[in-house]
C-alpha cells in the first residue's frame, strides 16, 4: 500500500467529498453539519432572490422595473427580510453554541494536548488530573464517550482541529482551553494545526484514533506495561539503544524506563506504534524513521530536530530498529 | 429660512451675478494657483497633483501585492511545488495581506478623497494641503522601502495580523518583524493625516447652501470613513507601539510568563482590524452610490436610508471585532454578543445593496464598463456577505475559521465591495483627470477577465476550505483532493492578473494627465466635480440647492466658469477657500491657504528616514533624521497662521468674509480637536490594556508607590493647565506686555515637565522594572505616552516663544497660541488621569 | 563519508558516460510495479528523491533517477543488477561505512525495487 493511501486513511481530511464538515463522526461535529446545510440553503436562496431582483432591474419590463425602483424595495429586501432571516438564524446558532459549549461533567477522560512548534505533546491524565502516560502527535480515545482535552501551548499560538470530531479551539500561552471531542465509532480521524504558527505550520498534522472501549482499555494497559520494561530485543536494537544515549537523541527525547529523559522533543516511549512520523506527515516505517533521523530538515524544513548526517547506515538502522520496538 | 451662524440665506438669491467680471482676474487666479514646474513640481501641494500621485502609488501597491498573490497561487497550484521555499512563502503572504490592507486599500480611499472631495464640495483645495503632501510623501517613501524589504529577505513573516508570541523577539529574532511595524507606522501617520483633512474638509469647506442632506453621498461615506479611522487606528497605533517596546526593550505586554497576555494583542488588533474592513468598504460603497445614479441617469433611491446605513455600519462595526476570535475560548456570553453584532452589521450592507438595485430599476442603466464593474461588484459582494453571515454563526465558524473558506469569503467581500467599485470609479472619473477617457472596448475585456477570474479563483476555494485546507500553508501533501480546486483557483488568479495587466496597458495607452484640458463629463454625472474647473478647482464657488446641481441647473457650469458665483478671483492675492458652517454650510470666513513648499517633502522623507534607520538599528543617524523632520515640520508651519492686511474680503454679491478667524469655529481648532481625539483614543486603549491584563493575571501585580506622591504630580499638572489658560487671558488684554502671555506658556510647559518628573521618578524610586512584569510594562507605557505629550508641549511652547520674538503673535487672539493652550490643557488632563489610574487601580485610595 | 554535494561531480561524470540503451542493466525475474509498492512501504523516499514517489522527497541520499546510466553505486560498487539488489537490501554489508542503511526487504522485494529504479528517469 502506498504511504499516500495509508495517509488517506489516517488523515481523513485529505479526502475530497464529502468534506469533513459534512461527514461528521461524533455529536460535537454532527450538530454543526445540519447548521451548515441550513446556511448553504439560506445562502443559495438569498443569492437567487438578489439575482432575480437585479435581473428585473436591468432587463425587466417597464412596469416591473417601476415596482422595484423605489424605497419599498429597500425596506423589504434590505431591512425586513434580513431582520427576519438573521433573527431566526441567530436564535438557532446561539442555542447550538450553548449546547456545544455546555458544562463539562468532570468525570470524562481527560487528555492534555500541548501545541509545540511544530508538533503536539500528549499527556493522558488520571482522576487527579495528573499525567500518567506520555505520547505525541497521536491521541487514542474510546469510541462513544466524550473526552475532554486540555489545550495548552508551550510557545506560540496553535489551534487544535480534528474536523470530523469538533470545531477548532486555539492553544494560547498562559491559558488553558477545554474542548470536548467524541467519536461515535472506532476509526482514524485526521487533524491539522489551524493557527499560523510560523515556519512549517503547513506540516503540523495530528491523528485521533478511536477504539472500541474494551480494546482501548487493553491498549492503555499494554502501554502502561511498556512504560516500565523496555529492554531491546535484538542485538541491532541493543546497538540502537546505546546510540540513542551516546549520539544525543536522549537529550531531547524521553523513553520511559531508560535514562533518556529529554523533554524538548516528542516522547518516544511508544513511537513504534505510531501511525505517523514528523507530526502526521509521514507513514511510520523503517525507511521514514531512518530518513527522519538522518535529515528531517529535507522533509519538514525548519523543524527543531537537527540533521544527523554523521550517522552511518548501520547506525541509522540500529536506531530505527530500537525505536520500532518502542510500542 | 433659519440660519446657523447669523448669515442671511437671502443673500444666496443674488447669485448668479450677471455683471461681467473684470479682465485679468482669471489670469491672476491661475497664476496664484499654478503648480511649480521642473524639479520644483515635487513641492506641489495642490490636491489635483497630490491626489493623482496618491492614487497612482496606491494602485502600484495593488499591482505589487497582486504579483505576490500570483506567485503564491503558482506555489499552491500543485502539491509540494517548489516555486517558493517555506520562509519566502510566509513572507509573501504576510506582505500580500499587509500591503493590500494597509498600503493599498486604506490609502487609495484617502487618495480618491484627496482627488475628488474639493471639487465635489466646491472647495479650492483641502483645508491643509501641506499636510496632504506630507502624508503622501511619508506613505510613498515608507511604503516603498517597506516593500523593498522583500528583496533582502527581511520582510516580516508573522502574518498581516502579527500575533505575538510568534512575533516577539524569541520567535522572530530578526529585524523582519520590525519592518512590519515600520510599514504600519507610515500608514498610521498618513491615515490619521488624511482623516483630519477629510473630516475638516467635508464639515467645513462645503460650497454655500450644501446642507447636510445635499452632501454628495461619497462625501458622507468619506466622513464616516474618516471618523472610523480616528476611532479605530489608535488601537493599532497602541498595539504596534507596545509590540515594538516588547521587542526592543523586553517589556512583557504579551508575554504570559511575566503577567502579560497574548490575547491583548488580538483585542487591540481586531478592534482596529474589523472596522478596517468597513473603512475599506464604505468609501467604495459611497462611490457606487454616486455612480449608480449617474450611470442610470437618475437619483439614488433612498439617499437618507443609505446615509443612515453608512452611519449604522460605522457604529456597529466597533462591536464585532471579537468575531475574529471565536476560536480562542471566549465566554459564551461574549460570543453571543459578537455573533449578534456580526449579523446585524450585514443589515446596513443589505440596505445599500437594495438601494443600488432600486436605483438601477428606476433609471436607464447603460451597458458600459463602469456599470459592468458596479453590477459585478454587487453580485460578488452579495456572495461575500452571505458567506459572512455563515461565519457569524459561531459553530460554523469553529469549523471554517482559518481555512481557505475564510480566504474565499474575505476576497469576495473585499474584491466585490471594494476593488470592483474602484475599477468602476477609475473608468468613471478618469476623464476628469485625463485628456482621453479610457477605452470602453478594452474596458469590457478588463471587466470580464477580472470578473470571471474572480469567480474561478474564489468560488472553488470555499470547497477547498470545507475540505479542511488551513490558511497560510506554504504547501500541502500530494494525494489530497485539494489538488483539483487549488489548480482551478490558480487558473482564475491568472485570469484576474491578465485583466489587471490589460488595464495597466490601457492606462499607458489612454491616460494623459490634465487639469484644464480633461476629457470631461463622459458619463454625465450631476455633481460639482463635473463642473468646468482648473487647478484652482471651480472658478467661482456656486450656491448649491440640490444633490445634483449640474442636472437641476443646466446653466450652472457656464455660470461657474464665467465667475458668476462666490470668490471668482483671489480676494487677498493669496490662495484661499471659503470655510463654511458645519450643518448648513453658511460661509464664515476665508481661509488663507499655504503655497507650495519643499518642507512637507523634507519632513516626510526625514520621517521615513528616521523610522527606517531605527529599524536597521542605526540609532545616531536615526535621531538626526528625526530632528530634521521636526525642524522641517516647524518650518512649514512657520509660514502659516499669519493675518493678511485686508481684514474683510468681498467674495461677491456684497458678502464680506473675515480673512482671519480664531477660536472653536476655525478649521485649525477642529483639526486640533481631531488630533486630541486620536491621542485620547490611544490613551483609552491603554487603559483598556491595563485593566484587561490585570483581569487575566492579577497575581503579578504589586502595590504602587506612596499615594502622597499624587499631591505634587496633580498639583503640577493643574498649575500647567492654569498657567496656559492665564496666558490666553493675558493675550486678550491690551495692557499685557509682549512677552507676558508666552511666558505663561513656557512656565506651563515647565510645570508639565516637573509633574511628569515627579510621576516617573516616584515609580523609579519605588523600584518599577518594566522588564519584570506586565504591570511595570504598562505603567511605563503610560509614562511613555505622557512623556511624548509633554515633549510636544515643550516644543510648542518654544515655537510660540520664537514666533513672539519674530512679532508673529497676533492679538487679541492667535491661532497658534490657542492651539498650544488646548494641547497643554489636554496633556495636563490626560497625565493626571494616568497618574491617578496607575496608583489607585487596583487597590483604591 | 563525504557529504552528498561532494559526490555531485562524480554523479555528473557517471551521467556523462552513460551507456547506450541496449547496454543498460536489466533486472531479471523482477516486477517494477511491485518494487514501487515496496519503495512506498519501506519509505525509501525519506532519503532519496525518486521519480514517481510524490512524498516524501528526502535529501540525505542522492536522487535516484538515471540510476541505470551510472557506472557505480555509492561511488564504489559496480552498478550490476545483483549488486544493486544486495545493496538495497543490506548496504552496510556491500559497502561498509555507507550512509545507506539496511532495509527490511526480502531478496525478491529488493530485486523488484532495483527493477523499478532501473526503469525510471533515463
Amino acid at each position: 500500500m502506498s504511504p499516500l493511501i495509508s495517509m488517506r486513511s489516517a488523515t481523513r481530511m485529505l479526502q475530497g467529498w464529502p468534506p469533513p464538515l459534512l461527514d461528521p463522526a461524533g455529536p460535537y461535529a454532527g450538530s454543526t453539519t445540519l447548521l451548515a446545510w441550513v446556511l448553504f440553503g439560506m445562502g443559495a436562496l438569498v443569492l437567487l432572490l438578489v439575482l432575480a431582483a437585479l435581473w428585473v432591474a436591468l432587463f425587466g419590463r417597464a412596469e416591473q422595473r417601476a415596482k422595484l425602483g423605489g424605497p419599498t424595495l429597500i425596506w423589504i429586501g434590505g431591512v425586513a427580510f434580513p431582520v427576519v432571516v438573521l433573527s431566526l438564524l441567530l436564535v438557532y446558532g446561539l442555542s447550538l453554541t450553548r449546547s456545544l459549549s455546555g458544562p463539562i461533567r468532570g468525570d470524562e477522560m481527560r487528555v492534555r494536548v500541548t501545541g509545540e512548534m511544530w508538533w503536539w505533546r500528549v499527556a493522558y491524565l488520571d482522576g487527579d488530573r495528573q499525567p500518567f502516560l506520555h505520547d505525541a502527535n497521536e491521541l487514542h480515545i474510546p469510541a462513544g464517550r466524550p473526552v475532554v482535552l486540555e489545550l495548552e501551548s508551550a510557545d506560540v499560538i496553535h489551534s487544535f482541529w480534528v474536523p470530523r470530531l469538533s470545531g477548532k479551539l486555539d492553544m494560547i500561552p498562559g491559558r488553558r482551553n477545554l474542548m470536548r471531542i467524541q467519536a461515535d465509532a472506532p476509526g482514524v480521524y485526521g487533524g491539522q494545526c489551524a493557527e499560523y504558527c510560523g515556519g512549517p505550520h503547513a506540516l503540523m498534522g495530528f491523528t485521533v484514533i478511536a477504539h472500541a472501549p474494551a480494546e482501548f482499555a487493553r491498549l492503555m494497559q499494554s502501554r502502561l506495561r511498556a512504560s516500565d520494561a523496555s529492554a531491546p530485543a535484538t542485538p541491532e536494537a541493543a546497538l540502537g539503544a546505546r546510540l540513542f544515549q551516546s549520539t544525543g537523541c536522549a537529550a531531547c527525547h524521553r523513553i520511559a524506563g531508560t535514562p533518556a529523559n529529554g523533554l524538548a522533543g516528542p516522547d518516544l516511549t511508544h513511537v513504534g506504534s505510531r501511525r505517523t512520523l514528523g507530526a502526521g506527515i509521514l507513514p511510520n516505517n523503517r525507511g521514514t524513521m531512518m530518513g527522519w533521523i538522518g535529515n528531517s530538515q529535507a522533509i519538514k524544513p525548519g523543524n527543531r530536530m537537527p540533521p544527523y548526517t554523521v550517522l552511518s547506515g548501520e547506525e541509522l538502522g540500529a536506531l530505527a530498529a530500537y525505536l520500532e520496538e518502542r510500542k | 429660512m433659519t440660519s446657523e451662524t447669523g448669515f442671511d440665506p437671502a443673500l444666496y438669491d443674488r447669485f448668479p451675478i450677471r455683471k461681467a467680471r473684470p479682465k485679468g482676474e482669471l489670469g491672476e487666479l491661475e497664476r496664484i494657483w499654478a503648480a511649480p514646474t521642473g524639479w520644483a513640481r515635487l513641492t506641489v501641494i495642490n490636491n489635483n497633483y497630490i491626489g493623482l500621485w496618491y492614487v497612482g502609488t496606491a494602485f502600484l501597491f495593488f499591482i505589487l501585492a497582486g504579483i505576490l498573490a500570483l506567485v503564491m497561487r503558482t506555489q499552491l497550484a500543485l502539491p509540494l511545488n517548489g516555486v517558493l521555499p517555506q520562509e519566502t512563502y510566509n513572507q509573501f503572504f504576510t506582505m500580500h495581506g499587509t500591503i493590500m490592507m494597509f498600503l493599498f486599500a486604506v490609502p487609495i480611499m484617502e487618495a480618491i478623497g484627496v482627488l475628488l472631495l474639493p471639487q465635489m464640495l466646491g472647495a479650492r483645495d483641502l483645508p491643509f494641503p501641506r499636510l496632504s503632501a506630507y502624508a503622501f510623501w511619508a506613505y510613498f517613501a515608507g511604503g516603498l522601502s517597506f516593500f523593498a524589504s522583500l528583496f533582502f529577505g527581511l520582510a516580516p513573516s508573522g502574518g498581516w495580523f502579527m500575533y505575538p508570541p510568534l512575533t516577539n523577539m524569541t520567535y522572530s529574532p530578526g529585524i523582519n518583524a520590525d519592518f512590519w511595524l515600520l510599514g504600519i507606522g507610515f500608514i498610521e501617520i498618513s491615515a490619521i493625516a488624511g482623516a483630519i483633512e477629510i473630516i475638516v474638509g467635508v464639515m467645513r469647506t462645503r460650497a454655500p447652501g450644501m446642507t447636510l442632506d445635499k452632501i454628495p453621498i461619497f462625501a458622507w461615506a468619506m466622513l464616516v470613513f474618516a471618523v472610523m479611522i480616528i476611532i479605530a487606528f489608535p488601537a493599532v497605533i497602541l498595539a504596534t507601539l507596545l509590540l515594538e517596546l516588547e521587542r526592543a526593550l523586553n517589556w512583557p505586554f504579551f508575554d504570559a510568563t511575566r503577567g502579560g497576555d497574548p490575547m491583548l494583542w488580538q483585542h487591540l488588533f481586531w478592534f482596529f482590524g474589523h472596522p478596517e474592513v468597513y473603512i475599506i468598504f464604505l468609501p467604495a460603497a459611497g462611490l457606487v452610490s454616486m455612480m449608480v445614479g449617474a450611470l442610470s441617469r437618475t437619483t439614488l433611491v433612498g439617499y437618507r436610508l443609505v446615509v443612515l446605513a453608512m452611519l449604522a455600519t460605522g457604529f456597529i462595526s466597533f462591536g464585532v471585532w471579537a468575531h475574529h476570535m471565536f476560536t480562542t475560548g471566549m465566554p459564551t456570553m461574549s460570543i453571543a454578543f459578537f455573533s449578534a453584532a456580526s449579523m446585524a452589521v450585514s443589515i446596513p450592507a443589505g440596505i445599500q445593496v437594495f438601494a443600488w438595485i432600486a436605483t438601477l430599476a428606476s433609471g436607464r442603466p447603460r451597458y458600459n464598463t463602469p456599470t459592468l464593474f458596479l453590477i459585478g461588484g454587487l453580485v460578488t459582494f452579495v456572495i461575500g456577505g452571505l458567506s459572512g453571515v455563515m461565519v457569524a454563526m459561531v459553530p460554523f465558524d469553529w469549523q471554517v475559521h482559518d481555512t481557505h473558506f475564510i480566504v474565499a469569503h474575505l476576497h469576495y467581500v473585499l474584491i466585490g465591495g471594494s476593488v470592483f467599485p474602484l475599477f468602476a470609479a477609475f473608468y468613471f472619473w478618469a476623464p476628469m483627470s485625463s485628456r482621453h477617457a479610457l477605452s470602453e472596448r478594452v474596458g469590457k475585456w478588463v471587466f470580464w477577465l477580472m470578473f470571471i477570474g474572480m469567480q474561478v479563483t474564489f468560488l472553488p476555494m470555499h470547497l477547498t476550505g470545507l475540505m479542511g485546507m488551513p490558511r497560510r500553508v506554504y504547501t500541502y501533501l500530494p494525494g489530497s483532493d485539494w489538488v483539483v480546486t487549488n489548480f482551478i483557483s490558480t487558473i482564475g488568479a491568472y485570469m484576474i492578473g491578465a485583466g489587471v495587466l490589460l488595464f495597466v496597458v490601457e492606462l499607458f495607452r489612454s491616460f494623459r494627465f490634465s487639469v484644464d484640458d480633461s476629457a470631461g463629463n463622459v458619463y454625465e454625472g450631476g455633481t460639482l466635480e463635473w463642473a468646468p474647473a482648473g487647478i484652482y478647482s471651480v472658478r467661482s464657488i456656486p450656491v448649491v440647492n440640490s444633490r445634483q446641481p449640474l442636472w437641476d441647473n443646466p446653466d450652472l457650469g457656464k455660470d461657474i466658469k464665467a465667475g458668476r458665483y462666490l470668490l471668482p478671483m483671489s480676494a487677498t492675492g493669496n490662495r484661499e477657500t471659503i470655510i463654511s458652517s458645519p450643518l448648513r454650510a453658511e460661509p464664515q470666513y476665508l481661509e488663507i491657504m499655504p503655497l507650495p513648499s519643499a518642507w512637507p517633502l523634507t519632513a516626510a522623507l526625514s520621517t521615513a528616514g528616521a523610522f527606517l534607520l531605527l529599524t536597521v538599528q542605526a540609532y545616531g543617524v536615526a535621531i538626526a533624521s528625526g530632528v530634521v523632520a521636526v525642524i522641517s515640520l516647524l518650518r512649514w508651519l512657520w509660514e502659516t497662521d499669519r493675518p493678511v492686511a485686508l481684514k474683510l474680503a468681498d467674495v461677491g454679491g456684497g458678502i464680506k468674509l473675515p480673512t482671519y478667524a480664531t477660536g472653536p469655529s476655525t478649521h485649525g481648532w477642529w483639526a486640533m480637536v481631531t488630533v486630541l481625539i486620536v491621542i485620547g483614543m490611544v490613551f483609552l486603549m491603554t487603559i483598556f490594556s491595563y485593566v484587561f491584563v490585570y483581569g487575566i493575571h492579577p497575581q503579578y501585580w504589586s502595590a504602587p508607590p506612596d499615594r502622597l506622591w499624587l499631591i505634587p504630580i496633580l498639583g503640577g499638572y493643574a498649575a500647567a493647565a492654569g498657567l496656559a489658560l492665564l496666558g490666553r487671558h493675558l493675550l486678550a488684554r491690551e495692557k499685557s506686555t509682549k512677552w507676558s502671555p508666552p511666558t505663561q506658556i513656557l512656565l506651563a510647559a515647565a510645570a508639565l515637565g516637573g509633574a511628569f518628573t515627579a510621576d516617573f521618578g516616584s515609580w523609579r524610586l519605588h523600584g518599577l522594572d518594566p522588564e519584570l512584569s506586565a504591570q511595570g510594562a504598562l505603567v511605563m507605557a503610560f509614562l511613555v505616552e505622557q512623556a511624548q505629550l509633554v515633549a510636544v508641549s515643550v516644543l510648542m511652547a518654544l515655537y510660540l516663544a520664537a514666533r513672539t520674538s519674530s512679532g508673529l503673535l497676533s492679538r487679541p487672539r492667535n491661532n497658534s497660541f490657542d492651539l498650544t493652550v488646548l494641547f497643554i490643557v489636554y496633556t495636563a488632563a490626560q497625565a493626571s488621569l494616568s497618574s491617578l489610574l496607575t496608583r489607585l487601580f487596583p487597590g483604591g485610595l | 563519508m563525504p557529504p552528498v554535494h561532494a559526490l555531485l561531480p562524480l554523479l555528473l561524470l557517471a551521467t556523462a558516460c552513460k551507456p547506450p540503451p541496449e547496454q543498460r542493466p536489466v533486472m531479471p525475474a523482477a516486477d517494477a510495479a511491485r518494487g514501487k509498492q515496496a519503495i512506498e512501504r519501506v519509505g525509501c523516499g525519506s532519503c532519496h528523491a525518486i521519480e514517481g514517489i510524490a512524498w516524501p522527497k528526502g535529501a540525505i541520499g542522492p536522487p535516484l533517477d538515471g540510476l541505470a546510466g551510472r557506472a557505480a553505486i555509492a561511488g564504489r560498487v559496480p552498478n550490476r543488477p545483483d549488486l544493486l539488489a544486495a545493496f538495497i537490501r543490506n548496504a552496510p554489508a556491500v559497502a561498509p561505512g555507507t550512509t545507506m542503511p539496511a532495509m527490511p526487504l526480502n531478496e525478491q522485494e529488493s530485486r523488484d525495487v532495483a527493477a523499478y529504479l532501473y526503469e525510471i528517469g533515463d
